[in-house]
């Protein structure tokens, strides 16, 4: 457990490029807020949906940055280091060492989403029923656990493949398109909604739309499961990506190239 | 006879791809047969030129290398099949500016590593605190590692190494590019560890550290040990030979490869101190070549001209100079 939890704040201590207050506030807090905002002004402009639309998606997609490059970071920047030798020879279990390192990025991601909802509401003028902030929390706390799973994922592609931020950076473009934050879902074709539906952040985006609408915990839990089995089937891809890649670089001596 | 480390036939090579349509596939022997056998409490000392294989025999007996072919085993577990067991039981210590976390703490360092070796909640503080106190790290454990020293920061690599008390440790180049006064407390540190037990297992490039702190030496070269001893028994392979250094300003190498055909010259060599070189000239003991020498250096500037007895570098570089050091490179 101290190593899922002591390790893990260590660790995002260590290798969290945005752990600066000055970072952290203008790369997490401030640039979303401003994506909502263009997001609302664009949705008012052309009519395509409300202001609580983009307010709620917006929310939510805004601990996609910190979960997904976090997530990224918590493996990929021990290369950085020149930290991943020491960190494999480890004797204890990989799969505890690295989701303890994806808790504090989910920690951050729920942070950022409630920040973003409370400003973007206030500035916009949302009135959320006080009845669905429990469950907003909630939501918020699986989404973004789900989306640094995902990161865990590709952070563990960054064991193979030394230009891992390449797929990062068009992962988090992707979940502005297919996730259904700022598109509707049903304004996209077939084969793209299939995608999101497995990418993160979509479910917990529609348990926080019925949510806000003061729909009631009940009616938003099958979209809250339905998140968070996709968080752990990228905990599980992740998981066996590590373990893969690690039996690699012993064979291969793939980590010794850099 | 209780073995720390034993390796049979311990062989590695690198292969690679270059090109995607016209590939290049080229196999790099590394590790060409290596056998080793260290005892417990025995500080070990594997010495050789750049490339001779000592990073890559390390990294196959501190399991993050599968071996080609061959076997080997520390502290009696096998380093492929039984990684777990290897590892609660190895700390492995590299040379170098990087392997820290520069934004945390020294202290911050040791205790996420703490817990990554798994060193109990109850005794991380105190054995931290001794570690410090060990490497003289006390006082300055607070500060972030951006803010430390090249010797520093190899002193926090070696507590690093012992926070989970390792029975066998692994010392691949500490001392590289460490200043004289911290490489000798380092030397200093290295012969206590070995004082309480632990197995050491040390790589350098430097004769006088593996003079110094080894119980026994291999020398490797070409992928595989050249020869094995202990100081004085590694000195034969310059027996029956004197030195003469000479002190000069602008040999050419030219001039060397002249020297080295010399009537009775076994090796010449060159090394740059600073602004001067010390041309080393080894000669069979019956035959005085310093006159030679000094005739075929006409024109050079010289300094001060010196005829001594073998050390363990003259016998290094004799055993090292008669190694074909590249290893087989195949194209495929």
């Amino acid at each position: 457990m101290r190593l899922l939890t002591v390790g893990g704040v260590i660790a995002y201590r260590a290798l969290f490029n945005w752990a600066t207050p000055s970072m952290f506030v203008g790369t997490l807090l401030v640039a979303p807020l401003f994506q909502l905002l263009f997001f609302a002004y664009l949705g008012r402009q052309l009519g395509v949906a409300d202001d609580t639309f983009y307010i709620v998606g917006n929310a939510v997609l805004s601990a996609t940055l910190a979960c997904v490059f976090g997530g990224t970071i918590a493996i990929a920047n021990e290369r950085r280091w020149g930290t991943l030798g020491h960190v494999l020879l480890s004797p204890r279990s990989r799969t505890l060492i690295f989701l303890g390192r994806a808790l504090p990025y989910a920690g951050n991601g729920l942070l950022i989403a409630v920040f973003t909802l409370t400003v973007g509401s206030l500035l916009l003028g949302l009135r959320i029923p006080a009845s669905a902030v429990p469950g907003l929390a909630v939501t918020f706390a699986v989404g973004s656990l789900s989306c640094a799973c995902f990161g865990l994922t590709l952070g563990a592609l960054g064991l193979r493949f030394r230009d891992v931020w390449l797929i990062s950076n068009v992962s988090l473009a992707l979940m502005l398109l297919l996730t259904g934050v700022n598109v509707p879902a049903e304004h996209l074709p077939e084969w793209m909604r299939v995608v999101g539906g497995w990418l993160p952040i979509t479910h917990a985006a529609s348990a926080a739309r019925l949510l806000v609408a003061g729909e009631g915990f009940g009616a938003a839990l099958p979209s809250l499961w339905r998140e968070a089995l996709v968080g752990l089937v990228y905990a599980v891809v992740a998981a066996v990506l590590l373990t893969l890649f690690e039996a690699e670089s012993r064979r291969r001596a793939s980590l010794d190239t850099l | 006879m209780a073995l720390a480390i034993e390796a049979r036939d311990l062989r590695r090579t690198y292969r690679t791809r270059t090109g995607w349509l016209n590939p290049r596939r080229v196999a790099i022997d590394a590790v060409r047969g290596v056998d080793l056998d260290v005892r417990r409490g025995e500080l070990f000392g594997l010495l050789g030129p750049n490339g001779a294989g000592k990073t890559t025999t390390i990294k196959m007996l501190n399991t993050l290398l599968i071996p080609t072919s061959g076997t080997a085993r520390v502290c009696g577990f096998d380093v492929v099949s039984q990684t777990r067991e290897v590892r609660k039981r190895i700390g492995y210590v590299f040379g170098g500016d990087r392997g820290l976390y520069d934004r945390l703490s020294g202290l911050d360092n040791l205790r996420y590593f703490a817990e990554l070796y798994g060193v109990p909640a109850a005794r991380q503080k105190r054995r931290i605190a001794e570690l410090l106190e060990l490497v003289g790290l006390a006082g300055r454990e607070r500060d972030r590692v951006e803010g430390y020293s090249r010797g520093m920061r190899q002193r926090l690599h070696i507590a690093r190494g012992l926070l989970h008390e390792p029975e066998v440790l692994f010392l691949d180049e500490p001392s590289i590019g460490v200043d004289p006064v911290a490489a000798r407390e380092l030397r200093s540190t290295v012969a206590g560890l070995a004082a309480t037990g632990t197995t050491v297992l040390l790589t350098t490039h430097y004769m006088a550290e593996a003079e110094e702190l080894c119980d026994r030496i291999a020398v490797i070269a070409g992928g595989e040990i050249q020869a094995l001893g202990t100081a004085d028994e590694l000195k034969h392979y310059a027996q029956g030979r004197r030195v003469l250094e000479v002190q000069a300003f602008g040999v050419t190498d030219a001039q060397v490869k002249g020297i080295d055909l010399l009537p009775g010259v076994r090796e010449a060599s060159v090394e740059v101190l600073g602004t001067s070189q010390v041309l080393t000239v080894q000669s069979d003991a019956a035959v005085d070549v310093q006159a030679d020498v000094l005739r075929a250096l006409d024109g050079v500037r010289l300094g001060r001209v010196t005829a001594r007895q073998p050390t363990l570098e003259d016998a290094y570089v004799t055993i090292v100079n008669g190694v074909d050091r590249t290893p087989a490179t195949v194209t495929a």
